[in-house]
């Protein structure tokens, strides 16, 4: 079965190109309304969004390539984001991403066998000075230690 | 002294706090002026940009079309991927209604109608915020075609959120531009500039969240109050993101000039364990960074700090103390511009790959001062050749990290080392290393 | 008129170009990857860095625009650095693969590479490996790890081909070009990608490994896949066709040419079944003869009929001297019957350079067409005529197309049936004589387009009549200094001959002879009997074609 929007989406996407004067221009959000919908953005959510934006689908999945929040394979329940750029590594940032490696067993842009987590090593979220930090889905976490880290992953169900 | 952008107020980010202190009267006596009256204000109050390149707005506003053919844009710069800096995160969500405040103000002094705020994808919860308060201000008839009646004038303005989506390029305003066309991140070949030829090939200024929220406190006030705040060529307060080593890292609001030393060891509290200083970048991971034993008597403003020989930028200060490796900080900051650059221009897509090729195997214990050298020239034939500033931004931390700390770099280095090659055909003939010397490794990865 | 210095010349410059521009329209040379004439402006390789007096960095020339008074430098010490800086980019993740690379001997990269690099690297590291010999479309192949990210491939999709199969995937050295996921690349324009990628990483997947450039021979022609008259070179080794690519006319193709015709168009001159001597009926079979009896045999034939029950057929696909010949033979004989065969599709065409009409000389077979006074021309009526058995000898000139049907079965009815061929098919079939026509590589000759420009072909590959060497044909390094025992100068010569010359023997053998030694003879004689054709020779016509008639074109019919 072909991907295809939902009606409550087609109507979100609608209003993003109401912001535009070209379709073109809301093919960021209609990328991000497809990934929620889907979960990720297969072939088939790009072809679906190159339709209703009536633009061509080489344009859509040029975007999404280049733009490293939009996955192209589908990422854990929770995709947990550590990062480790210069501010965070100075104040542990790498220990905190290995401490979460070696929790779920998984490396960089992998996903657990259940589908729970993923995880990705992520450049500089701009939260600085709250270092080292994770970002769990849209949610920031800052001022982490290992020990926060763990405790958060255990609590998210 | 007197925050401009981040006041002590308690609950401002609410529309009536906002209000009750003086809110939206610096956009009601704006919209009575002529544009002109406001760009000229602006560019006396020698308020420069907040995003990096440090330019005077009212001199970029005044490049805009004085008559309008087309439609005008602004964009508001938020994208704020500097690794660093992490200021305007703090105006979304602590005064978003000055931000707004100053968007009109702007808006109306560029003739622009539509407004695009950028914010990168990552900020979801800040780009709700700020929303929620656009959607107030609506309501409100702070913006769209109710301004009209609002402020009693004939221009309008509508202003939208464009969500970014992972790109560290996007802040460059050419390349935010073609996101917001919705197209690969790509810096465009500049002249033609965005005032002339910008979003969909029309008239369009790019300004920094910061330097926006400025606005309305230079109008309310007058230039001249504003013009006398902190250093005089660059003048006003700066949100300097304090991180790394210090003991209370955040964003603290100061007047430019306000001494780096002083930030660090009075507003941020200083080195944990009182260590010593070995390196700051004081701009964001682009800008070239500083020795820790030449930090005495640095100004932080544009000027003071060209004369250093680093730069503002974003006035994100990273400070790192006596035991940090800074090889490694080196490697993590190429790996970053490695990982973000577009990839359109050749220096750049090339070089940033190879440098942190080469600063990997140095780290890998496989290199030797000879490497030092071939960075410091590789950085050298990136800076200035590229199409956006990234290719500057890749280049310097390399160039003056391992121009300025040779000593600790040389401690990384061996005078001779085995290196392993595995594409071993590869010209080797003029290389650095006689072709006797290389061995073909066991493991392939370097 | 704005004046600007490029290493130390004035020149003048129109408003609106840019340095690059300026610079190549005066023979200075700035080296490039991106930037082409017909492209917009991309400014990525960042190969044209040149100083600029008052900009404080190196710019690039492509996206400089010239101003009163610039002063630029191309040859000065920091461009030669910043050049060798980019060639050393360019080349650290580039495989050193040109030995097997089809783009070798004619690469922008490895031509630069000779001239603009320090030739050396200083890349000790593992290169980038991206995908290899990705099938991008049913025509051409892509190589990754070859490829630069110039963008060319991309834009000439989106801009000329409108059509954009293109995008570049990922970011930073990890891009590459690629199509959507499971399509191809097949616009009918996809090869010109090949042409304009500035390094091997698109290769044409009929020429692929084919021959390296430099054993070939190369000479300036004309495609005769359509009545656009694409100007063509055309590439030989062995006396074979290896390809055909495509050559710079502003006024009819520019840079471009299709697939159709740089695949489709050439491999008939060397197929199986190209008539090899003249051929004549033997108890209902077409056998080997030579040309003394061939020509007697068609002399005596056709003198045995009336003006009236003789028909000329002329051909679009035949050049305007073949036709003109052909024309004058008519008047000799006083053939009361005269039209030409076309070619035409029905909604067959674009607005980008193919056109409905396939045969590339339409326009020239009309203007020197034989007029018959108060017969008509039409080639239906022709044809039930000879059904009827009211004419009963046909002759009929070069046909690339096969006839349809109903005019095959009126052959049939025929008595005698001359024809020229290239090629055997099914109209050979009913031919009394089959006299070999020289193809449109082995001729010298001229193609009226349908704009009104005439156009030159010229001979690539050598027949029996022709010598290599003696007759003035393109010579590859093979052709000129291999000998007899090196295989590769070897190559099959077909017996054939220009159909001008066989008319004009044939004239001869009528009594009439039309004393023509080339086929400039022809067109001269042409000269002072049709007034569209004055005052030319070949020289006049030259390589870019010259327009002889003003038509006038409703906006979408231009390219």
């Amino acid at each position: 079965m072909a991907f295809q929007f939902t009606e409550e989406n087609l109507k979100r996407i609608e209003k993003a190109r109401q912001k535009y004067p070209t379709s073109l221009a809301a093919v960021m959000d209609a990328c991000y309304i497809g990934q929620e919908q889907n979960g990720f953005i297969s072939d088939e959510v790009v072809e679906e969004i190159a339709r209703v934006l009536e633009i061509p689908k080489t344009d859509v999945l040029g975007v999404v390539t280049f733009y490293t929040m939009f996955h192209t394979k589908k990422m854990g329940k929770y995709h947990i984001q550590v990062c480790t750029n210069v501010s965070c590594m100075l104040r542990g940032g790498y220990e905190i991403f290995d401490a979460v490696k070696e929790k779920l067993k998984i490396d960089n842009m992998e996903v657990t066998s259940d589908g729970k987590f993923s995880l990705e090593e992520v450049e500089c979220m701009g939260a600085c000075g709250g270092a080292p930090m994770i970002a769990v889905n849209s949610d920031y976490y800052e001022n982490m230690t290992k020990e926060k880290v763990l405790e958060i992953l255990d609590s998210l169900q | 002294m007197e925050k401009i952008i981040l006041p002590d107020i308690p609950d401002l980010n609410k529309l009536d706090v906002y209000i009750a202190n003086g809110g939206f009267q610096a956009a009601k006596k704006a919209l009575q002026m002529e544009p002109s009256e406001v760009i000229d204000i602006v560019k006396k109050s020698s308020l420069r940009g907040r995003g990096g390149a440090g330019f005077f707005t009212g001199l970029k506003w005044s490049f805009m079309p004085k008559v309008k053919t087309k439609p005008h844009y602004l964009c508001v710069n938020g994208d704020e991927s500097e690794p660093g800096s992490f200021k305007d995160r703090q105006i979304f969500e602590k005064n978003p209604h000055q931000l707004i405040e100053g968007i009109i103000i702007a808006a109306h002094a560029i003739q622009a109608q539509t407004v695009y705020i950028y914010i990168r994808g990552e900020y979801y919860r800040w780009i709700q915020m700020l929303q929620a308060a656009l959607d107030e201000n609506y309501e409100r008839g702070h913006l769209g075609e109710k301004m009209k009646q609002t402020f009693n004038t004939d221009f309008y303005c509508d202003v939208y959120i464009h969500r970014g989506a992972g790109a560290y390029i996007c802040g460059e305003e050419s390349a935010l531009m073609n996101s917001i066309e919705g197209k690969r991140g790509y810096p465009r070949v500049k002249p033609p500039f965005p005032a002339q030829n910008g979003l969909w090939g029309n008239p369009t200024t790019i300004n920094n969240v910061e330097t926006i929220t400025n606005v309305p406190k230079i109008i309310a006030n007058g230039w001249e109050w504003f013009a006398s705040i902190g250093a005089p060529k660059h003048p006003g307060t700066l949100l300097f993101g304090v991180s790394g080593h210090v003991n209370k890292p955040g964003v603290y609001e100061l007047p430019t000039g306000t001494l780096l030393t002083d930030i660090i060891y009075n507003y941020a509290g200083g080195v944990p364990g009182n260590k010593k200083i070995k390196c700051v970048i004081p701009g964001g991971s682009s800008m070239p960074p500083l020795r820790g034993d030449q930090l005495e008597g640095i100004k932080m403003d544009a000027d003071s700090l060209r004369e250093a020989g680093s730069a503002i930028g974003t006035g994100g200060i990273m400070v790192m103390d006596e035991d940090t490796n800074l090889l490694d900080v080196l490697v993590r900051i190429s790996h970053f511009y490695h990982h973000e650059s577009c990839g359109q221009c050749t220096p750049c897509r090339e070089g940033t790959g190879w440098m942190e090729k080469i600063l990997r195997r140095i780290q890998s214990g496989q290199g030797t001062s000879k490497d030092l050298d071939l960075l410091v020239d590789v950085a050298s034939n990136i800076e200035g050749r590229t199409v956006c500033a990234l290719g500057d931004a890749a280049a310097w931390p390399v160039k003056f990290m391992i121009t300025r700390f040779r000593d600790e770099f040389e401690k990384y280095v061996k005078k001779e080392v085995v290196i392993p090659v595995k594409n071993k055909i590869h010209s080797m003939k003029y290389t650095t290393y006689s072709v006797e010397n290389i061995k073909l490794p066991e493991s392939t990865k370097p | 008129m704005p004046k600007i210095t490029i290493d130390g010349k004035e020149l003048e410059f129109k408003e609106g170009q840019t340095v690059i521009e300026v610079a190549s329209e005066n023979g200075i040379y700035i080296p490039h990857f991106c930037w082409h004439p017909e492209l917009s402006i991309s400014g990525n390789c960042r190969m044209c860095l040149t100083e600029i007096e008052k900009i404080p960095k190196l710019a690039i020339a492509c996206s400089t625009y010239a101003t009163d008074g610039m002063v630029v430098k191309t040859q000065s010490e920091s461009v030669v650095k910043a050049r060798e800086a980019v060639m050393e980019f360019i080349l650290i993740n580039h495989p050193l693969d040109c030995p097997i690379c089809d783009e070798a001997g004619e690469c922008k990269l490895q031509d630069y590479a000779f001239r603009y690099s320090r030739g050396e690297s200083r890349m000790l590291e593992e290169k980038q490996h991206k995908p290899k010999r990705v099938p991008l479309g049913p025509r051409v192949m892509y190589d990754a790890e070859r490829c630069i990210m110039c963008s060319r491939c991309i834009r000439f999709a989106d801009e000329v081909a409108k059509n954009p199969q293109l995008t570049f995937i990922q970011r930073g050295d990890r891009t590459f070009v690629s199509v959507f996921p499971d399509e191809e690349f097949d616009d009918p324009y996809s090869m010109n990608t090949v042409d304009i990628c500035p390094v091997g990483a698109l290769t044409s997947r009929d020429f692929r490994f084919k021959s390296r450039v430099w054993e070939m021979s190369n000479t300036p022609s004309v495609c005769i896949g359509c009545s656009r008259g694409c100007n063509v070179n055309v590439w030989v080794r062995d006396n074979v066709i290896q390809r055909l690519t495509p050559r710079e006319n502003p006024d009819v193709n520019k840079y471009w040419m299709c697939d159709f015709g740089r695949t489709k168009t050439f491999k008939f001159v060397n197929a199986e079944t190209r008539v090899d001597g003249p051929f004549i009926k033997e108890n209902n079979e077409l056998v080997k003869s030579n040309w003394e009896e061939a020509l007697n045999l068609t002399a005596k034939r056709l003198k045995k009929f009336k003006p009236d029950e003789t028909a000329f057929v002329a051909s679009a696909f035949a050049t305007v001297e073949d036709n003109h010949s052909f024309a004058l033979l008519a008047k000799l004989l006083n053939a009361k019957y005269y039209s030409y065969f076309s070619y035409v599709i029905p909604g067959s065409g674009d607005d980008i350079l193919i056109t409905e009409d396939k045969a590339p000389n339409a326009l020239g077979a009309e203007l020197v067409k034989f007029k018959a006074n108060g017969v008509s021309n039409d080639l239906d009526e022709i044809f039930e005529k000879i059904k009827l058995g009211e004419i009963k000898a046909v002759y009929i000139l070069e046909q690339a197309h096969d006839f349809d049907s109903y005019m095959l079965d009126a052959l049939a009815k025929a008595e005698f049936v001359a024809v020229h061929a290239t090629n055997f098919n099914r109209l050979t079939e009913f031919a009394d004589v089959v006299f070999p026509a020289s193809s449109f590589a082995e001729k010298h000759g001229s193609f009226l387009n349908v704009d009104g420009i005439l156009q030159r072909i010229k001979p690539a590959v050598a027949t029996v009549e022709l010598d290599r060497a003696l007759d003035g044909l393109a010579q590859s390094r093979w052709d000129k200094f291999g000998t007899k025992f090196d295989r590769w100068a070897q190559g099959k010569k077909y017996d054939a001959e220009p159909s001008w010359k066989i008319i004009s023997a044939l004239a001869a053998k009528l009594g009439k002879p039309f004393n023509f030694s080339t086929s400039e003879e022809v067109l001269i004689d042409l000269t002072s009997k049709n007034s569209a054709f004055r005052n030319l020779d070949y020289n006049e016509i030259g390589g870019t074609g010259i327009k002889i008639i003003e038509r006038k074109f409703s906006e979408e019919e231009k390219i």
